[in-house]
């Protein structure tokens, strides 16, 4: 690369030390979590903490998905714990997977159909992407106040359907602008010859154009996902036990007043987090180009 | 147009009633998009309107179209209200903490990427984690970090050589700090993936110029490449910054903004408001502020964009 040896190069011993220290720490947590994940009770707030325990059980597992495991554990235990373990995250993985991939489905659809017609047609004026940009910047808690009022007049508080058209509008920037920074780099020449053909530009769109941003969309849509499932805000404010998503769950077994929970919010935490990082990775090259709206490409 | 062969053979090989006319196809597919935006944003900020001239409260029993009109009150309240002008310079402080952090560490690891050795992509990979989890876990995992009888109070332990047992997130003056790291140790990696590629994109015949003239490394490192790559890092800080304004997840996990209210930011505070004390017209009024900020702090950007040709 031509910017070597700008750097001294007796440091490279330190370099790659300095490089392994930023590994480590960027490991430490997740590392943390998997380690609690299978500790057993009395290891969980023990002091000086135990690090890797020597006692592995999956028992915390248990009491997240086996209500009669975590009925159990509740007994054994002084207090007033059942309401935490109670209730299996079957249904909280169940009901995200849905309103998730809804919603993922529709932003992603209605994303690419706008992107189309931004990119080729220019349609809502110059300035109309960076207003979309410019929704990303309310924080959603602002937004969420008056959805409250409005959920509630339309009877969505608490349902799937809710939830599904908060996130597909709040994630369809995004999808936009991801979109539209493949179909941009598709040369308009290739519908241009499909049309002198005698397709209509929308069959040139669908049968040209598409195909060839088939793994673009793909990606769009993993990314997507990943903002999906990683949603608390609105899950949290919009539901009110009826549909309980994940990320609620965790925050359920954290909860902040009382958190003993240490080896069931790990293993919950562990459990959850999984498919949106082996998803990340899928789609590695791609996130800097998501996280940038499309306008940064990662080297 | 640079495509003199499909726009000029285009109209005689195709006859005309075959082709569709063009404006209405991209605001049909731009349709189903704008329908749901303007659902989800444009008829909340209508609501916004009426609310924040209304106390109303949801456990008060009438329905918030019938709430009492109580004119500007909400908006004299909050500006005599501590909390509220708390939550945001502290808001405003954690995003310039965190966004610094950040960038100092993303540069000082892009500084290590930029030569090749055999590992790279491994370490990039291991880099890039933080960013994958999700938000609300990655709090648990510093909730359990941080705890009295934490790893991070062991560690503490062991360098000072006596017990450490001291809650981090009971302590009104130290519950920030556990909160910080939180967000610069999950979106340090982003930052890190943003600079490394505006400082690998750079041209780089002035960089090799500037080598074979001799230039001391801090001198190419501040007149060459940073400046080279000022609008991608400018681009990263923005993004950056504008996330951190919203933060709301790791607190909400952490400490809900206690203890009392010494870690509320500006969402956790109208979070509180809206959810805890059921003062909805009262916190319209403060999302009315925010909403109008944001719009007044987007003008200037888009004067900059627009004068930097887009």
């Amino acid at each position: 690369m031509a910017v070597q040896g700008i750097l001294p190069s007796w440091s490279t011993a330190l370099k790659r030390f300095a490089v392994l220290a930023a590994m480590a720490l960027s490991f430490l947590p997740i590392f943390w979590l998997l380690s609690t994940s299978i500790k057993p009770h009395e290891e969980w707030a023990a002091f000086p903490p135990v690090w890797v325990t020597t006692q592995p059980t999956l028992q915390n597992y248990r009491i997240v998905f086996a209500p009669e495991s975590a009925r159990e554990f509740a007994a054994t235990q002084s207090g007033s714990l059942d309401y935490k373990v109670a209730g299996s995250a079957w249904k909280a993985f169940g009901d995200s997977a849905l309103i998730s991939t809804a919603a993922t489905f529709l932003s992603v659809l209605f994303g690419t159909l706008a992107a189309y017609s931004i990119s080729r047609f220019g349609t809502g004026g110059s300035t109309y992407p960076l207003q979309l940009l410019s929704l990303r910047m309310f924080p959603p808690i602002a937004v969420v106040v008056p959805m409250v009022a409005l959920f509630s007049l339309l009877k969505l508080t608490d349902t799937y359907l809710g939830l599904i058209i908060a996130y597909t509008a709040f994630t369809l920037p995004f999808s936009i602008w991801m979109v539209r920074s493949f179909i941009d780099e598709v040369p308009t020449e290739l519908e241009g010859a499909a049309m002198v053909h005698g397709l209509t530009q929308f069959q040139a769109f669908l049968r040209v154009t598409l195909p060839l941003v088939r793994g673009g969309i793909l990606a769009t849509a993993l990314f997507v996902f990943i903002l999906n499932w990683s949603e608390f805000l609105f899950a949290l404010t919009l539901t009110s036990g009826h549909v309980t998503t994940v990320t609620v769950q965790v925050a359920k077994y954290v909860s902040a007043s009382s958190g003993t929970l240490y080896g069931v919010q790990a293993a919950m935490g562990a459990i959850s987090t999984l498919p949106v990082i082996a998803f990340g990775y899928l789609i590695q090259r791609h996130l800097v180009r998501g996280l940038t709206f499309g306008t940064v490409k990662q080297a | 147009m640079s495509t003199i062969y499909p726009e000029s053979l285009m109209p005689e090989l195709a006859p005309p009633e075959s082709r569709p006319p063009r404006l209405p196809l991209g605001i049909a597919l731009i349709l189903p998009a704008q329908l749901t935006l303007l659902l989800v944003v444009l008829a909340p900020t209508l609501i916004i309107l009426w609310l924040c001239v209304t106390d109303w409260q949801p456990t008060s029993g009438t329905a918030w179209h019938a709430a009492e009109y109580i004119g500007f009150y909400n908006f004299q309240d909050l500006f005599y209200d501590r909390r509220f002008t708390d939550a945001l310079l502290r808001t405003i402080l954690v995003v310039l903490v965190c966004v610094g952090l950040e960038f100092l560490i993303a540069l000082g690891l892009a500084l290590l990427f930029l030569d090749d050795w055999p590992w790279r992509r491994l370490a990039i990979g291991v880099l890039i984690l933080p960013m994958m989890v999700i938000p609300v876990d990655a709090a648990n995992a510093f909730f359990m970090l941080f705890n009295d009888h934490g790893p991070v109070n062991h560690v503490i332990t062991i360098v000072l050589g006596r017990p450490f047992t001291y809650a981090w997130l009971a302590d009104p003056d130290w519950a920030l700090v556990p909160i910080v790291l939180a967000e610069v140790w999950q979106w340090t990696p982003l930052m890190f993936l943003l600079v490394l590629a505006g400082l690998t994109n750079l041209p780089r015949n002035q960089v090799r110029a500037a080598v074979s003239l001799g230039a001391s490394p801090a001198r190419i490192l501040f007149r060459i490449m940073l400046p080279l790559a000022a609008p991608v890092l400018i681009l990263a800080l923005l993004i950056r910054g504008i996330e951190t304004f919203k933060i709301f997840d790791s607190i909400y996990i952490l400490t809900r903004g206690g203890p009392g209210a010494a870690t509320e930011s500006l969402s956790i505070f109208m979070y509180n408001g809206a959810f805890v004390y059921f003062r909805i017209g009262y916190i319209a009024a403060a999302a009315l502020l925010v909403l109008v900020a944001v719009i007044l702090f987007c003008i200037p950007l888009d004067r900059l964009r627009r004068r930097h040709g887009g």
